[in-house]
Parts: structure tokens; C-alpha cells; sequence
């Protein structure tokens, strides 16, 4: 009993410890589980293929002649086999992905060697069995275990195993857990509505039996007979196949039609109301898998004038972004411009993750009107996301410091700017509007960067070696990373960690990372960079 | 020395004030509420307290005579249309640069007579699309042309008797001799478009041709003598 113990305590260390079963653990959890990812969408699909094919099999191959499982085929009997099989390895996957054994004993013999209390194999195991029952008893899993009985078949009817097994394909589509969550929501109205429902039901079942089974040439015979007129007299359905004859008979059928419209349209209304209640979720979930699909881009906290501004370019980029404002009506003119859009709070932790901050995220953008919601949405992206571009802006000059101690990669001053290019406009206003055609990209010409990549043509040369004239491009400068590996150069400005060499002499090396900025046409950039891209060693 | 007229005081108007330098531009700042002039105040700028809806007010503080420069930085747009209209009908040749809250009324300021119309919100958006789109570079530009570093974007005209009249765009070869680069030219009797230097290697410079060039201000300046014989 003691090396039980032992043994149990053991295990559950080295798979712990286990990278292999850690691993293998989440690929099934990505596989079966994991609601966004993609694996699962095609484990499903296969499923759904599987659960088919096999009914419809089994309808083809028995003829008509339900009941009698042995004239399967033998191809039919070894894929109905298999299929079982599947179903059975899916169950226990299931029951297996449910809930962390070997962390459930770690966990009590951390405490019992802390209380120093004895280990008890008992206890231990209860907790376990409870857990793993846990899983057998939700609803899901006991439609799994009902898909899979025929193996047994012996005592259960193939119509119903046939009808349990297309039951299986719901827990495969994800609208049925919303359907689920709808009526979960409506519990109450539901509960009380089903319950004066059964009331009437059961006093006009009744009422039917008493007035019409003694009536002559009365159509119910019995009281089941007198339970089904009265569910489809309720219903509004009334197939007519039982009608009532007597005049008492009838009144009943008046009320309870009565009281049926009355009964049905309040079951709709809670079902209409409901869905609109989710209607919000079902959209935000719509644009969170859309989000699943994209890889690298931008989430807009904020669109006001700069938030739109900023999307209309990237959507003329084709850059796909994602926009997050607490204000109804930004939404909808975002999602008039059918973009997508949240509407919530982008401070909350819980909506940027959803949005994607740490499911491929590029950058966020912070261009909320107000200082205090910049700085609290640059910290809780940083917070949550130590490594991504944050560009914030700032509309006081006291607030830009903030926003960068609060993680911003970027702060932007949009007022200060606008100062700066008023007063400079005075001055020169031809220089102006040319470095804002240049940056905006109004004109054909623009500047824009060039890698100089390792074992590319531009490493190690000598910049009048480069023909910028010929290439109709002309050079305003280099950005490197550090200024050691570059000799002494007339104009030098140090940018934090970069240092920015503007119009540097002939003799000037490209080494590797560099980057050369560039003024020219943009197709003269774009062939130059191709040329450079194409001359990198093939990996 | 310019005079400069700035209406309305907010945070646009108070960096322009800060940008300018006292000793080049005479500067006026005029604004009605209250609560606006006092922050002014306290900030150290003298505020002229007269309602811009008249004209006889306009012409008062120097429109239609000595003044040369106007910025429209009320909080509203249809003030600064009326305020651009009536200092336009005042003075032809004045200089009007205006800010705009909502982005669709760009032509009206325009069609109204301002020279210049500034959109805060566009200008910051498009900074932001810059900065995801071209990190690098704009970072660097961020900091040297528009930051403290001496890095600058100058405008030189050609006067009569300069030693360049005459001589091709390809010969001028700043980027050695004077350690600026040649952005472009504008040639007025083409009109007010920037003519890239890349692309008009061809080009014969003649007197009011201006060049837009990029360097140090020290080499600047001393370009921009050494062109006009200063």
C-alpha cells in the first residue's frame, strides 16, 4: 500500500516534469479544445465527415431492415468498427484533456507534506474519480457516449443509436453551445413558462380524456392519446387527426388554443430577446475569428479624427487592422466603412486579448482623445505584451513623458506638430509642402528605406561605388545601429540607439544592417530593393 | 521684420508663439474669452481683447496695412471662414493659414481665401501610418529635421545676379561642395510645383527659381549667402 503511494507520487512528478508530455498534452488540447485554433476547426470538419459517412452507410448497407446489424458488409462492418473506435479514442482524449490529474496530486501531497498530515491513497483517488465523473456527466460527453454504445449493440435498437449518433454532429458545430447559452440565459422565464405550461397541458389532457372518452364516437382513447391532442392543440399546430366532439370537449380545445397563442408568443419574445441580447457577443465573436485569421496587425484604440485618419491609410495599404472605442457612434461610422470594430473598453485586459495582443498583434495604436485613457491603454498593452510597438498620443506636452514611462514605443504630439508646421509654413513654405508630399506619398516621389542585407551586393561597398544617379535615386542618408563600425563622419546624429549619417562621403561603407534612405520615384526604390533582395545568397 | 496676427489662443497657437523668433516676427495675439486670455497671461503673452466679426476692429490692429500673416486658430470653423473672408476682402496679398476641426470643410476655408489650411487630426494620423509603415526613418527624421538636432529643409531663391542663374540642375553638385542635398526646384513660370531634382537633372535655373535643399542650417546659411552675394 505504501509503494502505491509512492509510485502514484512519483509518476505525477515526471510527467510534470516531462516536456514530451507536456507537449503532447497541449497538441490535443490545440487539436480538440482550443476554441481558436485551426487544427481544431479541421478535427472537426473530419469529424462531422466520419459521423456522416458512417449513418449513411448504415442506412445504405441494412436496406431498410434496421434491427438486424449483421448483414453489414465486411468492408461496412470493419469501417463501422473503426469508426467506433475513433469515437472511443475521442472520448477518452476527452475525459483524459478534462482536468490535470498529476496537478491534483502534486498539489495534495504538497499540502499533506506541509500539514504533515499522512498521504491517503483514498482521498487522493476520490478527488480524482470525482473529477474525471465531472467530465462524464456534462452533457457533451454524454452525447459522445451515446454515439459510440452500438458497439454493444446487443440490447440497444439501431434507430436510436442511428438518431444519438447524428445528435453527435451538433457538438462539432459551434452554434449549438450558443443556442445552449441562450437558453441557459433565459433559465428563469424559461422555467416558469415550462412550468405553467405542463399545468396546462395536464389540466386540459384531463379535461379531453373526461369530456371526450365517454363521449360516443369520441377520438381519444386513452389518456397518451389525450396528452398529444393537447401538445398539438397548444402548439397551434393541430394536425386534426384527433378532434373533439363533444361540447365540453370543444371548449376545452377554444381555451387551450386561447391560452396556447398566448404561452407560444411569450416563448418567442424570450428567445427573440435573448438572441438580441447576444446578438452583441455572437458580432464580437464574428470579428474575433476573423481576427484569428490574420497574422501581423494593428489594433486602433480610438477612433476619433486621428483613429480614422490612420485606418483610412492602412486600409488603402491593405494593411488589416482592428478598431476598439467605447463610444457607440464611432462604431457605427467604423462599421459603415465596413471595418472591424469592437465596442468596448480598450483598457480592459480581457478586450485586448481578445483583440489579439498576444495572438498576432503588430502594434497598438493609443488615439483616444484624452491623456489619462492613452496612458492607461499604453500600459495595459505593455503590461500584457512586453515586446509589441506601442505609438500613443499625447495632446499635452506634460503627458508625453507619462505615456513613455508607461511603455509607449512612440509618442506623438498631434498639437505640437501642427504648431511646428504652422510656424515653420511662414517661413518656407515650398520646403514645407515638399517634405509633406515626400513623407505622405502625394507625389510620385517619395523617401523611403533600404536593408542592407547580409551578403547582399551593398555589403562591404563603398557608396560612390553605387550608382544612385543612374538608378534615378538619390541618397539623403544611412541609419546604422552603431557608429564603431563606421569611421569618422561629418555629419553624425545620434538617435537614441541609432545613429543617422546624413549625406555621407563617397568612401562611406555599407556593412550589413545598415539602412540607406532614399529619395527617388517609388518604382525606382522598389527595383532597387528587389535587386538587393535578389543578389542575398539563397538560404 | 514680418507682423504676424494669431486669433485664438489654444495649444496650436501657443507652440507657433513658442517656434517663433521674437527678433524676426512682430506678433499679436488676439483672443475674447476670458478664461483663454487668462491662461495666455499667465503664460506670458500680451492678448488684444477686440471681436474679429468687424472689420473696422481688423483694420485697427494693422490688417490692410503693415500686417502680412493671419493664423485662423478659432475653435470653430465657420468663425475662421468669416474671420478668412472678411480679412481677405481687407487685404488681397495677406498670408492666411487656418486650422480646421472637421476635416470636410478643407475647400470652403479654401474657397473662402485661406492660403494654408492645417488639419491637426490628419496631420497626426498620417504621422502614426508613417511610423508603422517606415519606423526607421521616420524616427530619425522625427528627431533631426524636426527635432533639436540642426538638421533643416530651407527654401533658396535665385536673385538676380546670382552666380547659379544659368547653370544646369546636374552641375550644381551641393551634396560635395557645400554638404547639402537638392531636394528639388520650383519654377515659378511653371508654377508653385515642386520639381524634383532627381528627375529634372536638365534643368536651366533662372532668377525666382527657389531651391529646396536639406542640411546642417550652418551650411545652409552659409549656401544661401554665398548664392545672393549677401
Amino acid at each position: 500500500m505504501f509503494d502505491a503511494k509512492n509510485i502514484l507520487i512519483k509518476i505525477a512528478y515526471t510527467l510534470d516534469k516531462s516536456a514530451r508530455y507536456t507537449k503532447t498534452k497541449a497538441f490535443f488540447f490545440e487539436l480538440m479544445e482550443n476554441p481558436h485554433s485551426q487544427l481544431r476547426a479541421c478535427f472537426d470538419g473530419y469529424m462531422i465527415g466520419l459521423v456522416t459517412l458512417s449513418v449513411f452507410l448504415i442506412i445504405y448497407e441494412s436496406k431498410g431492415q434496421f434491427g438486424k446489424m449483421g448483414q453489414l458488409s465486411f468492408a461496412g462492418n470493419f469501417f463501422e468498427k473503426s469508426v467506433v473506435f475513433i469515437f472511443i479514442i475521442e472520448y477518452l482524449l476527452r475525459g483524459w484533456l478534462y482536468s490535470d490529474s498529476r496537478k491534483t496530486i502534486l498539489a495534495y501531497h504538497e499540502k499533506v507534506v506541509y500539514l504533515q498530515i499522512p498521504f491517503k491513497l483514498n482521498t487522493i483517488l476520490k478527488v480524482i474519480f470525482f473529477e474525471k465523473l465531472a467530465y462524464v456527466r456534462s452533457p457533451l460527453a454524454f452525447i459522445d457516449f451515446l454515439a459510440m454504445l452500438p458497439n454493444y449493440r446487443g440490447w440497444v435498437f439501431l434507430q436510436i443509436f442511428l438518431i444519438f449518433r447524428l445528435i453527435k454532429l451538433l457538438r462539432y458545430s459551434s452554434s449549438i453551445k450558443l443556442f445552449a447559452e441562450v437558453l441557459a440565459s433565459k433559465h428563469f422565464e424559461l422555467i416558469t413558462l415550462a412550468i405553467f405550461m405542463g399545468f396546462l397541458v395536464f389540466i386540459s389532457s384531463i379535461a379531453i380524456y373526461l369530456f371526450e372518452n365517454s363521449h360516443e364516437g369520441g377520438q381519444v382513447k386513452n389518456i397518451y392519446d389525450a396528452f398529444y391532442w393537447s401538445i398539438v392543440t397548444v402548439s397551434t399546430v393541430g394536425y386534426g387527426d384527433i378532434t373533439p366532439k363533444s361540447l365540453g370537449g370543444r371548449l376545452v380545445a377554444i381555451s387551450l388554443i386561447l391560452s396556447g397563442l398566448g404561452v407560444l408568443s411569450f416563448f418567442t419574445s424570450i428567445i427573440v430577446s435573448a438572441f438580441n441580447d447576444k446578438m452583441h457577443d455572437l458580432r464580437e465573436n464574428r470579428t474575433y475569428a476573423l481576427l484569428d485569421k490574420h497574422k501581423d496587425f494593428i489594433i486602433i484604440c480610438g477612433y476619433g479624427r486621428v483613429g480614422q485618419e490612420v485606418a483610412q491609410q492602412l486600409y488603402k495599404d491593405k494593411q488589416f487592422f482592428v478598431i476598439i472605442d467605447k463610444n457607440k457612434e464611432r462604431i457605427f461610422l467604423a462599421k459603415k466603412a465596413r471595418f472591424l470594430a469592437i465596442h468596448d473598453d480598450a483598457s480592459k485586459n480581457d478586450v485586448l486579448l481578445n483583440a489579439g495582443i498576444n495572438r498576432g498583434a503588430a502594434a497598438v495604436l493609443c488615439t483616444v482623445g484624452n491623456d489619462v485613457a492613452n496612458v492607461y491603454i499604453t500600459l495595459s498593452s505593455r503590461y500584457l505584451n512586453p515586446v509589441i510597438r506601442i505609438i500613443a498620443r499625447a495632446n499635452r506636452h506634460d503627458n508625453v513623458r507619462k505615456l513613455y514611462q508607461a511603455g509607449a514605443t512612440h509618442v506623438i504630439e498631434p498639437f505640437e506638430m501642427a504648431g511646428l508646421l504652422a510656424a515653420e509654413y511662414i517661413g518656407q513654405p515650398v520646403a514645407i509642402e515638399a517634405l509633406l508630399g515626400i513623407l505622405h506619398e502625394q507625389k510620385q516621389i517619395t523617401m523611403d528605406t533600404i536593408l542592407v542585407r547580409e551578403g547582399s551586393m551593398l555589403e562591404g561597398i563603398a557608396l560612390m561605388e553605387i550608382d544612385f544617379a543612374a538608378r534615378k535615386l538619390s541618397l539623403i542618408g544611412v541609419i546604422s545601429a552603431s557608429s564603431s563600425s563606421h569611421r569618422q563622419h561629418r555629419n553624425q546624429y545620434q538617435v537614441e540607439k541609432q545613429h543617422f549619417f546624413f549625406n555621407p562621403e563617397r568612401h562611406f561603407q555599407c556593412r550589413k544592417n545598415d539602412i540607406l534612405v532614399l529619395l527617388g520615384r517609388d518604382v525606382s526604390i522598389a527595383y532597387f530593393r528587389e535587386q538587393v533582395i535578389q543578389s542575398c545568397p539563397k538560404m | 521684420m514680418k507682423k504676424i496676427a494669431i486669433f485664438g489662443y489654444n495649444r496650436i497657437s501657443h507652440e507657433v508663439m513658442s517656434r517663433l523668433n521674437a527678433q524676426l516676427y512682430q506678433i499679436l495675439l488676439i483672443e475674447t474669452d476670458l478664461k483663454q486670455t487668462n491662461i495666455a497671461l499667465q503664460n506670458g503673452f500680451h492678448v488684444i481683447d477686440i471681436d474679429f466679426r468687424s472689420d473696422d476692429n481688423l483694420r485697427s490692429i494693422g490688417i490692410g496695412t503693415d500686417i502680412d500673416v493671419i493664423f485662423c486658430f478659432l475653435p470653430e470653423d465657420g468663425d475662421n471662414v468669416f474671420l478668412i473672408l472678411s480679412a481677405r476682402a481687407i487685404d488681397e496679398k495677406l498670408f492666411i493659414i487656418t486650422l480646421i476641426q472637421n476635416a470636410a470643410s478643407t475647400e470652403k476655408l479654401l474657397t473662402a481665401g485661406a492660403n494654408k489650411v492645417i488639419d491637426p487630426y490628419e496631420i497626426c494620423g498620417k504621422k502614426i501610418y508613417e511610423l508603422i509603415k517606415k519606423p526607421d526613418m521616420t524616427h530619425i527624421l522625427d528627431h533631426t529635421v524636426f527635432g533639436r538636432h540642426d538638421l533643416n529643409m530651407a527654401e533658396v531663391e535665385i536673385k538676380a545676379g546670382s552666380d547659379l542663374e544659368n547653370r544646369l540642375v546636374c552641375e550644381l553638385n551641393l551634396n560635395d561642395s557645400h554638404n547639402l542635398i537638392l531636394i528639388g526646384i520650383v519654377d515659378k513660370l511653371l508654377g508653385n510645383e515642386l520639381q524634383f531634382a532627381i528627375t529634372e537633372k536638365q534643368h536651366q535655373l533662372k532668377v525666382g527659381d527657389i531651391l529646396v535643399v536639406m542640411g546642417p542650417t550652418r551650411e545652409i546659411k552659409a549656401f544661401k549667402k554665398e548664392v545672393n552675394h549677401v
